[in-house]
């Protein structure tokens, strides 16, 4: 695990080569957006996170995979400042965030999508993408006073940036819907919609894919790709579906219990014979082996 | 009907964001305004200052409560006091010779200090907790008001409130008074109608809905939620100077006892959280509820001859008013303004019943 960088960093090499060639965009900088080092964090007695380290470089997609209770959704938790962790630290862009608070780590210019949906109920699919734009704009009392003064300009601005991610995003015919009313499947992509207002140059989506059907798992997949692409963010995404952790991560790391069992290349880290132990038990882990090629 | 929505199109982001996007909307918003403002000429001095005002200023205070209650999701059983903290504070200022525009203002920032203290508890505790820690400010201040005899003159003590004048114009019998209660009105009304179309309202609705989803677009929640305390203090306090020099002029503290502080919530909750109109239905029925049930019942018992003890007389509107409330959120547990916002919803579309509106 300590030496892991250099292999990981030449892998990333590798890939996003791949996809310069596959999209055309220039490779960016090796800069790391975020690492993480000895992580550990407990609830109680449970050690959730058992001195994790990672890192997620500029331009990439990251798969954190694991199953259920490995400590994924914690990790996250970890990074974005709502669970102090007990030992570690954590770096964004260069910059030591260990304890500092949600929001602040938001203003840096990190978004994140929820497992469980987190849209706010009562307000229009356009009010939730612009609540997005909030680390853009300066409320106020008297900017809301003065209305016509002082707020319908940047209002005006962010509505047009807003409008933009809702043509990325295709959300134009549901904009002025409740979010409340429309399906699971759109009120996933309006919460990334609203991740992406923010124009965070991290993005954590936290199993953006859950209970989506095939076609919908794939107009996902497009909007992260094209998100990375088209906007610039780098990615850290947990998903269960390991199709789409294959077709579309540059490298996953594997946790289980709060310790990373594998990572590298997703199609080889899957395959590694701990992580089928993890997923599937011993048993089946043997019988993988024996008709693994 | 006469809502058409039909052929209305906006081409313009500003267009479509106007308070009101609809024209009906707007001619009747422009209609009520005028007849507030030519009141006074047409309403008799007994409805104008007996009905008009007081519905105005409770409905200024009730707006001001919602910003919290509606806005933030915080609740607040002390309001009462935030605005007895406007209006002694006001009332003293002016009484030592400040003009009473500055001494409102003071006032409102009076009411904001002390309202932001027992605010910080919001940071620690939600919901029924929260309602305890306002409950004991409503206690405290209270208590402060009446056993400092520099605030209240002593025991049992009124205080008169001096003649004053409002930028310019003396605030001397009825047309100005109102006047001067329609102007604060206006102001509070617009400005929680634009609240809800700038950034502040929606990181407001953000921290009252799930606060760790906030958190995460970046709204400091301890800023918003202390905020918005101040914010809703001030207006408090505004409404408590206005209340004082307008209305009561003379204070003493027993009109500003927790009765005031439940009435507030209850102007809110029927009148719908977070809704401007229903802060004007709220207080209204509020307000004219008692009075009218009060006369109908005498009108039953005297012209219609059917015997009710005096007894029962007081106390039946009561009962008739708690059965009104109850009525009316079973009706609608989202309050008068959604009554109001249902039927025309049904003239947006009618004569079909159900369309896209």
């Amino acid at each position: 695990m300590t030496n892991a960088p250099t292999r990981t960093a030449a892998g990333r090499r590798e890939s996003s080569a791949a996809s310069a060639t596959e999209t055309g965009r220039i490779p960016v900088g090796q800069q790391a957006v975020l690492s993480c080092a000895g992580i550990e964090r407990s609830f109680g007695g449970l050690k959730a996170l058992k001195g994790v380290g990672l890192h997620v470089e500029e331009g990439e997609i990251f798969g954190l995979v694991g199953p259920n209770g490995s400590g994924k959704t914690t990790m996250v938790n970890v990074m974005t400042g709502f669970y102090p962790p007990n030992a570690g630290t954590v770096t964004l862009f260069g910059r030591d965030v260990t304890g500092m608070a949600p929001h602040r780590i938001a203003s840096l210019g990190v978004s994140r999508t929820f497992q469980n949906l987190a849209l706010f109920k009562g307000m229009s699919v356009l009010d939730n993408i612009l609540l997005g734009r909030h680390t853009h704009m300066r409320p106020g009392a008297l900017a809301s006073l003065f209305y016509w003064v002082w707020a319908q300009r940047e209002e005006l601005a962010n509505r047009r940036v807003v409008e933009e991610i809702i043509e990325f995003m295709q959300l134009e015919d549901i904009r002025d819907e409740p979010v409340e009313v429309i399906p699971i499947g759109l009120q996933k992509r309006v919460e990334l919609a609203r991740a992406l207002a923010a124009e965070p140059r991290f993005l954590i989506l936290d199993e953006p894919m859950a209970g989506m059907n095939q076609e919908e798992k794939e107009y996902i997949a497009r909007f992260i790709l094209d998100a990375r692409d088209e906007r610039d963010v780098s990615i850290l995404i947990i998903e269960h579906h390991m199709d789409v952790v294959t077709a579309i991560c540059d490298r996953v790391v594997v946790l289980s219990y709060g310790e990373i069992i594998a990572e590298g290349e997703p199609r080889a880290a899957i395959a590694d014979p701990k992580v089928v132990k993890a997923y599937l038990g011993e048993r089946a882990a043997a019988r993988h082996a024996g008709i693994a090629p | 009907m006469f809502y058409r929505r039909a052929g209305i199109r906006h081409t313009r982001y500003q267009d479509e964001r106007q308070i009101w996007p609809l024209p009906f909307d707007r001619g009747l918003v422009i209609a009520v305004f005028l007849l507030a403002l030519a009141a006074p000429f047409f309403l008799d001095r007994l409805y104008l200052v007996g009905y008009m005002l007081p519905w105005i200023i409770w409905s200024t205070a009730a707006l001001g409560l919602n910003f919290l209650m509606g806005g933030a999701g915080q609740i607040h059983l002390g309001y009462g006091a935030v605005i007895a903290i406007g209006a002694y504070g006001s009332v003293h200022m002016v009484r030592s010779g400040i003009p009473f525009e500055i001494a409102m203002i003071g006032g409102g920032l009076l009411s904001a200090s002390v309202g932001i203290v027992f605010g910080a508890a919001a940071l620690r505790v939600k919901g029924l907790y929260l309602a305890m820690a306002t409950l004991a400010m409503q206690y405290i201040v209270d208590f402060v008001i009446v056993h400092f005899p520099t605030i209240s003159g002593g025991t049992q003590a009124t205080i008169q409130v001096p003649r004053v004048s409002f930028l310019g114009l003396a605030v001397v019998g009825d047309a100005p008074t109102y006047y001067v209660a329609l102007f604060v009105c206006i102001v509070v009304t617009l400005f929680m109608l634009n609240v809800k179309r700038t950034s502040l309202g929606r990181a407001l609705a953000a921290v009252r809905e799930k606060d760790y989803a906030a958190a995460i677009i970046g709204v400091n929640t301890f800023r918003y939620k202390l905020l918005a305390f101040w914010v809703s203090s001030f207006i408090g306090g505004v409404v408590g100077s206005v209340l004082a020099v307008c209305y009561y002029r003379a204070i003493s503290p027993d009109q500003f006892h927790l009765e005031l502080s439940i009435q507030l919530v209850a102007m809110v909750i029927v009148g719908g959280l977070g809704s401007v109109l229903g802060s004007f239905f709220g207080a209204a029925l509020i307000l004219f509820a008692p009075i009218l049930l009060n006369q109908a019942i005498g009108f039953m018992a005297g012209g219609m001859g059917v015997a009710i003890s005096t007894d029962l007389r007081s106390h039946v509107p009561l009962m008739l008013y708690g059965a009104m409330i109850i009525g009316f959120l079973l009706w609608e547990p989202l309050g008068l303004a959604k009554i109001y916002s249902n039927i025309r919803n049904y003239f947006l579309v009618w004569p079909f019943r159900h369309a896209r509106q």
